[in-house]
């Protein structure tokens, strides 16, 4: 499976009197772009403003940030089973606007479980412009179309969301497929053949990502996987391409910090492990998508099935693994781990500290002598950053405004683009 | 800057393990090794006293030492307390652990001792106090020196301390975040391709290795027995009177279910925050089996339910403070007699 990416790099985002690329300056219309998203009939109308580098600027609570990309005609649908009926993807061109960002700001109310309120308590979510805590995300550098759509007042809480989610894609869709008929910048290609590529003396390593967390639970309606809402769903083989070019989106899940679908378009873990691959240090022979379970006997289950698949389908040496955020997923990756291990193939597992009291003894859920390399992202709760007073507060609604204009200080897991569970965190504990 | 030195009978020039037993004695200036310190040390400070006291007199009077050495530092009005080196010394590390622990709390100053690994003084103090790794060779007193020194004098001016492989000290177990140069998803590829090709890698969180806790003997029999309910679902009673947060606890409840013959829904809400409570918040005999129990009672099956049941929120809680919440819990059902607990989590 071959994947090329033309790659537009984005310098300037406007709105202007018509929906175009010129050079890396990206023009707006926005009544047209206004019009593409309110072809939803649940959403009343929606708010569109344009956040660039080092303004002082504040957006959240962020539903998520996609980066613009539409696929060239006759290589494959937009988000199938999003905006479209189910059809494979991660071939092909798909062109990407580098340097921006659509990000989508849920303009719902307040609270319940799956309103915006981070389930430990307290705001998180945060888009940051300016400032100390801008400085270390990795969204503070990219021009965002920040969008707050509003739905009807009798829609139903999991519509609105779903309608979210539809308007966040659309919106991609329609930014980048200004790029369609110009020439990229630069062209990046992904291939690689599955599990029988490569040279085969080398080490075969493969991922085995998490996509949900099930402590809590989705959405009938929610759209994670080709569309699915994974309840119930067991590990899945998914070719890295497919993971990259829109074939995933997060979950709704607001207690899962640090994820958003930009980093599931530029992977940092599949984009490592493509590096090892194309450098002839290693065999990448593939992905497993899969899940955290409420359910002790389907955790036991989804780990043994994963370990199999990557022992036994993909002949994997090496897996690196990551969880969804939180500690239920925690357990279902270490039990993943263990089997693997069990089974001869060598792991490598990302976790987020969990001692709030800052000793290393509590900052491991689970320790087992099988289970020994271990990256933490940390959350980086010891670290805090001052917030400065920002001009513009994009929110979703006055209370949410009112809350994001007093804020002075936050810790990393609070903000986009710093704490991250997909490899793009430079936040490390060390051991003093 | 005015150091007090602690030193044991061998080093303290007192003499061998037949002198072990000596009691503390208290020198004007340095001794021994702290000759070679005081020079060692930044221009203006000087060690203005040692105190020198036999292992087994230390080990086996605690107590004592402890008060000796605080009054020495305090009349000697002293901005930095130095220990050792003691090498591999078990007693002389021990004891030098126990009085910069005491001389840190009794009057905040800095502390530093030098241990090797080996020392059994280091798993008990290293969390409480600054150990340099001295390696067992008193051939290596110069470089030790060196570091207590700078680390000493880096801690009574207030000045930052940097991580234990730069500063030379034994690792005190303390996270802290930084921000590196390299991102989660390079080093997961490092330490994979490290694994692989069978050489050497840290993770970046230590594995630890926990005591198990042998399960004991019920002495009871069943039939006979109180059993209580204990649960770390978070299950309160509406409005939650303790304020159970939903995560990261320090508090727990005990919450009566007498004359109850199962708990009701309106009675009872959830505190915490990490996993799906919907089927709890329905029926929290789901999650705190009271109904069941009650069932067990009446059949005979079991002796007792007792009146209350326990109740914290087991979502990422540090493990001393779980200690103690379980340590409290154990003792408040001993009190009232209880023979058995049945622990439900999430």
């Amino acid at each position: 499976m071959r994947l090329t990416l033309a790659v537009h790099s984005i310098s300037q985002m406007d709105f202007g009197s018509k929906t175009q690329l010129e050079g890396t300056r990206l023009q707006i219309d926005v009544e047209e772009l206004r019009r593409c998203i309110l072809q939803d009939r649940r959403l009343q109308s929606v708010d569109l403003e344009i956040a660039r580098p080092g303004e002082s600027c504040r957006a959240g609570y962020v539903f998520d940030i996609i980066e613009p990309r539409a696929k060239e005609p006759g290589s494959g649908a937009d988000f199938p089973g999003i905006l479209g009926p189910v059809t494979p993807v991660g071939q092909g061109v798909t062109h990407v606007l580098r340097g921006a960002a659509v990000t989508v700001v849920d303009g719902g109310q307040p609270g319940g479980e799956l309103g915006y309120e981070s389930r430990r308590g307290g705001v998180s979510k945060i888009l940051e412009m300016s400032g100390e805590a801008a400085k270390r995300s990795s969204y503070s550098d990219l021009q965002h179309l920040v969008m707050v759509p509003r739905a009807h007042p009798d829609i139903e809480r999991h519509a609105v969301l779903n309608a979210l989610r539809v308007a966040s894609c659309r919106a991609v869709v329609f930014l980048a497929q200004t790029a369609l008929s110009q020439l990229p910048d630069s062209t990046l290609d992904f291939e690689l053949e599955g599990p029988k590529s490569g040279n085969g003396n080398l080490p075969r390593i493969a991922y085995i990502g998490q996509i949900h967390g099930h402590q809590h639970g989705t959405e009938s309606d929610e759209h994670i996987l080709y569309g699915a809402n994974t309840r119930g769903m067991m590990p899945t083989p998914l070719h890295p391409n497919e993971w990259m070019d829109g074939a995933v989106v997060i979950s709704y899940s607001w207690g899962a910090r640090g994820l958003e679908t930009y980093f599931y378009q530029n992977h940092p873990i599949i984009g490592e492990l493509y590096r090892l691959h194309q450098s002839g240090q290693a065999n990448f022979v593939g992905a497993i998508a899969t899940i955290s379970s409420d359910q002790e006997s389907e955790m036991k289950r989804n780990s043994m099935m994963g370990a199999q698949i990557a022992k036994w389908n993909l002949g994997a040496d090496g897996v690196v693994l990551t969880k969804y955020a939180g500690g239920a997923p925690h357990t279902d990756m270490f039990e993943t781990a263990l089997q693997c291990e069990a089974l001869g193939v060598k792991t490598v597992a990302l976790t987020s500290d969990t001692a709030s009291d800052s000793r290393a003894e509590s900052a491991l859920l689970i320790n087992t002598k099988e289970v020994n390399a271990i990256v933490s992202h940390s959350e980086g709760s010891d670290v805090r950053f001052q917030l400065p007073r920002v001009e513009r507060i994009i929110a979703g609604n006055s209370e949410v405004a009112d809350i994001l204009s007093g804020l002075s200080e936050l810790t990393p897991a609070a903000l986009c683009g710093i704490a991250n569970n997909q490899g793009a965190s430079r936040l490390q504990p060390i051991i003093y | 800057m005015k150091v007090v030195h602690y030193l044991n009978q061998f080093f303290g020039g007192v003499g061998g393990e037949e002198f072990a037993d000596t009691p503390p004695n208290f020198l004007e200036g340095p001794v021994g090794p702290g000759n070679l310190l005081n020079q060692i040390l930044p221009e203006g400070s000087q060690i203005v006293g040692t105190i020198v006291c036999g292992d087994n007199y230390a080990v086996e009077n605690q107590q004592d030492i402890v008060s000796f050495v605080n009054a020495k530092v305090k009349e000697a009005r002293a901005d930095l307390f130095v220990a050792g080196p003691c090498f591999n010394a078990g007693r002389y590390g021990m004891s030098a652990g126990a009085v910069c622990e005491a001389v840190k709390s009794e009057s905040d100053i800095p502390v530093v001792t030098a241990m090797s690994e080996e020392n059994p003084g280091v798993d008990v103090y290293r969390g409480e106090v600054l150990i340099v790794d001295s390696g067992s060779s008193p051939a290596n007193m110069r470089d030790v020196l060196v570091r207590i020194a700078n680390l000493g004098a880096k801690l009574a001016n207030d000045e930052t301390v940097g991580p234990p492989s730069a500063e030379g000290y034994i690792p005190q177990g303390f996270l802290r975040t930084e921000f590196v140069e390299k991102t989660a998803a390079q080093r997961l590829a490092e330490m994979l391709m490290a694994k692989l090709n069978g050489e050497s890698f840290e993770p970046e969180i230590p594995v630890t290795t926990f005591e198990p806790i042998p399960v004991p003997l019920m002495t009871t029999e069943i039939a006979k027995a109180k059993i209580a309910l204990v649960t770390d679902g978070g299950l309160v009673p509406r409005s939650n009177p303790d304020n159970l947060p939903r995560a990261f606890s320090r508090v727990w409840g005990a919450y009566s279910i007498d004359e109850r013959p199962k708990l009701l829904e309106e009675d009872f809400e959830v505190a915490h925050g990490g996993y799906d409570n919907a089927h709890v918040q329905q029926d929290p005999n789901r999650l705190v089996p009271v109904d069941v129990m009650r069932e067990m009672e009446r059949s005979g099956a079991i002796g007792s339910l007792h009146e209350e049941f326990l109740s914290t929120t087991g979502n990422s809680n540090p493990l001393e403070n779980s200690r103690r919440i379980g340590r409290e819990m154990a003792q408040r059902l001993k009190e009232a007699g209880v023979d058995a607990v049945i622990l439900t989590s999430t």
